[in-house]
């Protein structure tokens, strides 16, 4: 058979322009983010795509997971190149997050806050970490977590504790009757600096009160001289050589959460992550939750957030899937896959577990909160922080010379 | 047509590739991390900035972990430069002897050397652990209860514990180098010596011991290299803690860098390092020469 030749020319010039518009079309964002904590939240990130690419042709979202310390590499290879990611996963706050902010590797999104009217979506206290930075609003609220005492509650009735501690008098005591009884009262795993850092923090907020202890984390009060802080070493070695499990400094957190499982302790500080540890290990009703009593009105916790590179080539393609990501109805979808609460303020929740329940009361009785050490200083201070808490912890060092240590290294690094 | 090329070009021709690769893979990157540690820079921006020799001054008066490490990094290769060899030397002389199950023995303790250090990390982790590790338990079932230790959160055990990991791993290697000298040594002149009226230990001091000495040089120097580099085992045990009391050069080095962020103070790190490198293994060289060229 033959085909006429000014057919087949038709014909490669329409597969020529229809290639063409076809890759003019196609959009690929990359999305670089952490390994997900579980499979159901991998699974329910996997069918957010999967739903936001089928309702827009075209476009095709690529996800790369890592662990901590390799997104963070990652990211700052990509900083170099043009083959980052369009949407990266950080920290909310000055510290971690602030980093890439403060570098020119995040997009400033007022345009997309005014288009998709994000600021009336969030929660305000996931919200705040955006209007931190100077030049903009940066990143949208992915999570939002507060961190907070989870206690066995056949140990503290073994130990005569008949009520959760309202003040931080009060918990001493509690965990003074737990030690009469033979219990320790806190597990934490010593291997992963931060663990053990967030009792530091919780006891710096009791100790200096906010205006102060913000004040400290933004290295604008000298620690050497504000005595609550050298208060607040004296207390936090109270605590590690009277009322922790022991030993602690060679274990990690997960190892600690095993000790807790099997009831070595009493009590463990942790986020609001836990109760999805705590459903899989199928002992909820084991377990329940209290703020730390720090005395005042903030709540211990930070916010993680999706940030739009400034070397996107598609970032309004990119805000459109966060502004799906974060939609009502899918995060309606799949409450409870990443944390035990969302960011959007509009979702509704109707689970009566208990836990659940503790956990949204705790969230909704706070102005404000405080974040971690290590998402408040710089990554060189929160580094010598960890070990003079360790040092503090572990009796190598006085804790009255604690403050004056770190002030010194702050002092040195400026 | 043939082209003639003369036997020095041809070593040049051959030598090339692999000169090149050294070159971009080594030299340069030497090269370029001497340059950043007269650098501020950290990682994102776009331009470092040169900071003369103010890494430098913080490296040796400001930083609280470096001394810790440049004291750990020392012990450490002092350590390996003694127990493994010394390990290593006794096996085989060991399995140089004619006996039974030599060839599986050989094999068993090599073993260690092809796991990789972050693998050998991970079991002596769980070795470790101090409420379910095999250490703690076997000592409560002896009812040796009084002995256990958190042996990597104890800041005045935890760097020996490593090193036992460390050892179990790496004697293998002096083992092989040390069974390979044995093998060379010629049995005319062991033979010769005991005609001669030498007992068994006159032949291994006048006779075996100094056909070991290039076996004993390569030994002694990958030892001290690689101890000096330490940095996987200790990444993968204890992260240099507790509160930074394990922390070695290398892996210091790469946390500022890496981690922190601040790639001028990981490189004036990096840059020390070397130089303790260097100054222990070119004279260490020199007067191995030196000493085989007299004593050969």
């Amino acid at each position: 058979m033959r085909v006429p030749t000014q057919w087949l020319r038709f014909a490669s010039a329409a597969a020529l322009v229809l290639g063409g518009a076809m890759a003019a079309q196609a959009q690929e964002i990359k999305l670089w983010t952490l390994n997900f904590a579980n499979d159901s939240a991998n699974q329910a990130f996997q069918s957010i795509i999967k739903q936001f690419q089928d309702a827009n042709p075209g476009v095709t979202v690529k996800v790369e997971n890592r662990g901590v310390d390799e997104h963070k590499s990652a990211l700052r290879v990509a900083a170099g190149s043009d083959q980052g990611p369009d949407i990266f996963f950080s920290w909310a706050g000055l510290g971690l997050g602030g980093e890439f902010v403060k570098s020119g590797l995040a997009l400033p999104m007022d345009k997309y806050y005014a288009e998709y009217k994000w600021d009336d979506r969030f929660l305000p206290v996931a919200l705040t970490f955006s209007k931190q930075y100077p030049g903009g609003q940066f990143g949208v609220p992915y999570t939002f977590h507060g961190e907070a005492i989870y206690y066995n509650k056949a140990l503290f009735q073994k130990a005569g504790i008949t009520s959760e501690p309202k003040t931080y008098d009060e918990l001493v005591a509690a965990a003074e009757k737990l030690a009469k009884a033979g219990i320790p009262a806190f597990t934490f795993g010593g291997t992963v600096n931060w663990h053990v850092m967030r009792l530091m923090d919780e006891i710096l907020e009791t100790e200096c009160g906010a205006e102060k202890h913000d004040a400290l984390m933004t290295m604008k009060a000298s620690w050497a001289e504000e005595p609550c802080a050298t208060k607040a070493f004296d207390e936090l070695h109270r605590w590690t050589s009277k009322y922790f499990l022991k030993p602690f400094m060679g274990i990690d957190q997960s190892q600690s959460f095993n000790l807790f499982l099997a009831g070595r302790a009493a009590m463990m500080l942790e986020g609001d992550w836990l109760v999805g540890q705590l459903k899989g290990a199928n002992r909820l009703a084991d377990f329940a939750v209290f703020p730390f009593p720090t005395g005042g009105k903030r709540l211990y916790g930070f916010a993680e957030y999706n940030y739009i590179s400034s070397k996107s080539k598609n970032p309004d393609v990119a805000a459109r899937f966060l502004d799906y990501l974060e939609s009502t109805p899918v995060q309606q979808a799949h409450l409870g896959d990443f944390g035990t609460i969302s960011v959007n303020k509009d979702v509704k929740y109707t689970s009566t577990e208990p836990l659940e329940v503790a956990w949204r009361a705790i969230f909704g009785g706070y102005d404000g909160t405080f974040v971690n050490g290590d998402q408040a200083f710089p990554l060189n201070v929160t580094t010598e922080y960890w070990r003079i808490i360790n040092q503090v912890a572990t009796d190598s060092l006085d804790p009255k010379a604690a403050a004056g240590e770190l002030q010194k290294f702050i002092a040195n690094s400026k | 047509m043939s082209i003639r090329i003369s036997a020095p070009t041809q070593g040049l021709v051959l030598l090339a590739p692999a000169l090149l690769v050294y070159c971009v893979f080594a030299v340069y990157p030497m090269l370029d991390v001497a340059a950043l540690s007269f650098m501020k820079w950290n990682g994102l921006s776009p331009n470092a900035q040169f900071v003369g020799l103010a890494n430098y001054v913080q490296v040796f008066t400001q930083d609280p972990v470096f001394w810790q490490a440049v004291r750990n990094t020392v012990l450490w290769t002092v350590m390996s430069v003694i127990f493994p060899p010394a390990i290593g030397f006794a096996l085989a002389l060991a399995l140089n002897q004619n006996i039974p199950g030599r060839s599986p023995l050989r094999a068993l303790f090599y073993l260690p050397v092809i796991i990789a250090p972050i693998a050998v990390a991970t079991i002596w982790r769980w070795m470790y652990d101090p409420f379910f590790g095999l250490f703690n338990a076997t000592l409560t079932a002896l009812g040796l209860q009084g002995l256990i230790k958190d042996w990597l959160g104890d800041r005045n055990v935890a760097l020996y514990a490593m090193f036992i990991a460390s050892v179990w791993q790496t004697v293998g290697f002096s083992l092989v180098l040390f069974l390979a000298g044995l093998q060379n040594v010629s049995q005319t002149l062991i033979e010769a010596s005991r005609i001669d009226g030498a007992g068994r230990f006159e032949v291994f001091r006048y006779v075996t011991l100094p056909a070991l000495r290039p076996s004993i040089t390569i030994v002694l120097i990958l030892s001290i290299i690689n101890s000096l580099k330490a940095f996987d085992i200790v990444y993968g045990m204890t992260g240099g803690g507790p509160a930074q009391s394990t922390q070695m050069l290398a892996l210091w080095a790469f946390t500022q860098a890496m981690q922190l962020g601040d790639f001028g103070h990981g490189a004036a790190i990096s840059v020390v390092l070397l130089l303790i490198t260097i100054s222990i293994v070119i004279p260490y060289l020199r007067w191995s020469r030196t000493h085989r060229e007299t004593n050969p």
